[in-house]
């Protein structure tokens, strides 16, 4: 689930920025540092769309850093149980399928698989009807259900199903080609 | 347990019995000798056991001991002990009084305290009885009923947690506390799956095994894929791939700065330039049109040297491999099992593999094993009796000999050869290399290719669920010396039985049989000179005499060998010349 929160951080900027930029500087610096990033609380920062406040900068002794408390908008992704996800497959094995929805990884095991799929090995190996017509294989589009969740300091990762109504592949880039 | 707390005379019992017995034997000494002094007079409690004799303050301590048995609950154990401190306190007691009972015999009187102690004493030792074997029942009832609640808790989850990743159970999302089941670390690096599970996926394709037409092929990498050294290892007489590489290496990294290809460069001109030039000193017109229709053969982009700077090694893959691969790919799955470095095995993967065709994830490294030193089938999804494993080393496969297929070690770097032992020049000291179209690697795919018919032969009719690639392999394996008969001399030590010598178990599981004595149907002496009365023999009645190699290289190729390359005489000549293909 996407949510849109304030968040707050501390910037740390080099002196040789100070100056008529030094605004656009520290936007810019907590792009690169902030987006991108996942955090167990929070889930993944997707986007800063917009800068709050910046407080007084405060000198750091010794280094002659500044220190800037900024509050920053931004749009955070993080996934729940009982989610419905649209996901693209990364690798297919006997085990099941990962799949993969923007940063996090998601795991379908062959048990929440709908029954009648069946593994076919091979140069792409697959999950395939037994007449055919539904195929998951890489690259796959699959929209599946998170019936589990791992949150670390650093990566989200999840366990999914796709035995449920409307559920599965969406989108067959075989069937497409 | 309100049980115990019920039963009246176990709380009570033993302060009673205690009393009781401090009244009786206080009265009996006073009264039996008046010369020991008595502090307190008849009253009831543990002062007046104190002073009358030593068996006496015993009895204090037990008493002390036998405390938390009031009101608690009572194990096992203390039942018991409780029950043998009773019952010798009672036989100190017992004695105790026998001995007045001696000193006292005059006295009528006192015979009768005693008769009445005697039976007060039994009946209580019968309640204490009585009350364990209570306990005991109890105790066992609530082991049941412990039983119960466990068995109704597992039926109740439904759910076995049969896959585990990252501590998530795959089916319902649950958080595991521990880790348990087998890992299989090369799909990924935190799955783990239950024994159970293990065996459903590994039956689960049995029945598709018709319709997918393919086995399992489990290939090692080092000695019998390719070979690797490190550039510490390399010998002067090697410095040329040295050199030579590094002039490739600055055509490739002009054409891709970027990424492996700074690391893997095919370099496969430079050998063909190196077996040209020896080549041109041997002047054998044969070796001459064999390397030149390698060079028009070869795609420089399957070259089959590689030069891997930042692990600091070379890499060379054994000829034919690419053929090798793309064939078998057609009939098995294919994993790799190594027991090297993760990162190692999956670099030598992508050499192999570039394209992730063949191997996808199934990348199986030392970490993965789930015994030290030691590589299993457990960890490859495949029943064992469709697997075929290619390795050139047989002691790691102590649980599977049946499913391997022994390979001739590929020694092409000097390093690799010393660490064998070999004290010849090495291939790439040679600049030669393994033959292609005859080499080790095609000889195995002509086995495997036999072995592949055979299992999906549809003559054999649809129980294709009872064959087997282990007994296959053993047929095919008694094909290749059928109707040999071999006698070996001054090849066993003395005294050694030679029924349980490899070289005798080797030679019938190729099908030869084997003899002790001469006699006319035999027709190969194996020996390691023309010395012996056996070899003289042969030569007489013009018999194979052949050197053991001839067994062994009869072993790897699965194949009768010539005899004549194998000669006793030749033994010099054919060590020089053998030991670097071998």
């Amino acid at each position: 689930m996407f949510f849109h929160i304030v968040l707050e951080r501390n910037m740390q900027l080099h002196p040789r920025h100070f100056g008529p930029h030094l605004r656009d500087k520290l936007v810019a610096k907590l792009m690169r540092d902030v987006e991108g990033t996942c955090s167990g609380r929070h889930g993944f920062v997707v986007a800063i769309t917009g800068v709050e406040d910046i407080g007084k900068g405060l000198i750091r002794e010794g280094t002659g850093f500044v220190t800037f408390p900024v509050k920053y908008q931004c749009v955070v992704f993080r996934p729940f149980k009982g989610e419905i996800l649209e996901a693209v497959v990364t690798m297919v094995n006997k085990m099941g399928f990962f799949a993969e929805a923007g940063p996090v990884q998601i795991f379908v095991s062959n048990h929440l698989i709908p029954d009648d799929m069946e593994f076919q090995s091979g140069d792409m190996p697959n999950y395939t009807t037994s007449d055919g017509s539904v195929k998951i294989q890489r690259d796959s589009e699959v929209r599946l259900k998170i019936i589990g969740t791992r949150v670390d300091a650093t990566e989200i990762f999840c366990i999914g199903t796709i035995k449920d109504d409307f559920l599965g592949v969406i989108n067959d880039p075989g069937a497409a080609a | 347990m309100s049980l115990v707390a019920d039963t009246p005379p176990n709380s009570s019992s033993s302060d009673d019995f205690a009393s009781l017995l401090a009244v009786e034997l206080d009265s009996i000494s006073s009264e039996a000798s008046p010369e020991i002094e008595v502090e307190d007079d008849y009253e009831l409690g543990p002062d007046s056991l104190e002073v009358t004799s030593p068996d006496v303050e015993d009895d204090h301590d037990y008493e002390n001991r036998d405390l938390p048995l009031e009101g608690c609950r009572l194990s096992l154990v203390e039942t018991v002990s409780i029950g043998v401190t009773g019952w010798s306190r009672h036989r100190v007691k017992r004695r105790k009084v026998e001995e007045l009972e001696v000193m006292e015999k005059t006295n009528g009187k006192h015979v009768e305290y005693v008769d009445k102690f005697r039976l007060k004493c039994s009946v209580l030792l019968l309640l204490l009885l009585a009350l364990s074997f209570v306990l005991l029942v109890l105790y066992f009832a609530e082991l049941h009923f412990d039983l119960q609640l466990c068995a109704e808790a597992s039926t109740s989850n439904k759910c076995l947690h049969p896959v585990v990743i990252k501590d998530i159970c795959v089916v319902c999302g649950e958080k595991m506390e521990e880790a348990s089941g087998v890992a299989l670390g090369y799909i990924h690096k935190d799955l783990r799956l239950s024994k159970d599970e293990l065996y459903r996926v590994r039956n689960l394709d049995k029945k598709n095994s018709l319709r997918n037409k393919k086995l399992y092929l489990v290939l090692d990498l080092d000695h019998t894929l390719l070979n690797s050294t490190r550039f510490k290892d390399m010998t002067e007489d090697e410095a040329y791939l040295k050199t030579g590489a590094d002039t490739l290496k600055g055509r490739i990294c002009s054409f891709d700065q970027q990424y492996v290809l700074t690391n893997m460069m095919p370099c496969g001109r430079l050998i063909i330039k190196g077996e040209i030039r020896e080549a041109g000193r041997q002047t054998t017109n044969a070796v001459v049109s064999r390397v030149i229709n390698k060079v028009q053969n070869l795609d420089l982009d399957e070259g089959s040297l590689f030069r891997l700077d930042y692990m600091q090694m070379f890499t060379k893959l054994r000829p034919f491999v690419h053929t090798f691969l793309k064939e078998a790919n057609k009939m098995f799955e294919m994993y790799i099992y190594t027991m090297g470095e993760p990162l190692y095995a999956a670099e030598m993967a992508r050499l192999l593999d570039p394209s992730g065709v063949y191997f996808s994830s199934r990348v199986i490294s030392q970490v993965d094993c789930t015994q030290k030193h030691q590589k299993g089938l457990d960890v490859v999804l495949g029943q064992d009796s469709a697997v075929l494993i290619l390795d050139d080393t047989e002691n790691v496969w102590q649980r599977h000999r049946e499913n391997l297929i022994l390979m001739e070690r590929y020694h092409y770097f000097a390093s690799s050869c010393q660490q064998y032992g070999f004290n010849c020049k090495s291939l790439s000291e040679l600049k030669s290399d393994e033959r292609e179209l005859d080499g080790a690697l095609a000889t195995i795919l002509h086995v495997l290719k036999q072995v592949y018919s055979m299992y999906f032969d549809t003559e054999l009719g649809d129980t294709i669920g009872d064959r087997d690639v282990r007994k296959i392999l053993k047929s095919i394996r008694k094909e290749v010396l059928k109707g040999c008969k071999i006698i070996f001399s001054r090849v066993f030590p003395n005294k050694f039985p030679p029924q349980s010598h490899p070289l005798w178990k080797m030679a019938e599981q190729l099908g030869a049989t084997c003899a002790t004595e001469v006699d006319e149907p035999v027709t190969h002496v194996v020996a390691m000179d023309t010395g012996t009365e056996k070899s003289k023999w042969a030569v007489k009645q013009k018999k194979f005499l052949v050197h053991p190699g001839w067994l062994e290289a009869t072993n790897y190729f699965w194949e009768r060998q010539p005899e004549e390359n194998f000669r006793v005489s030749q033994l010099k000549n054919q060590e020089s010349s053998s030991a670097p293909h071998s």
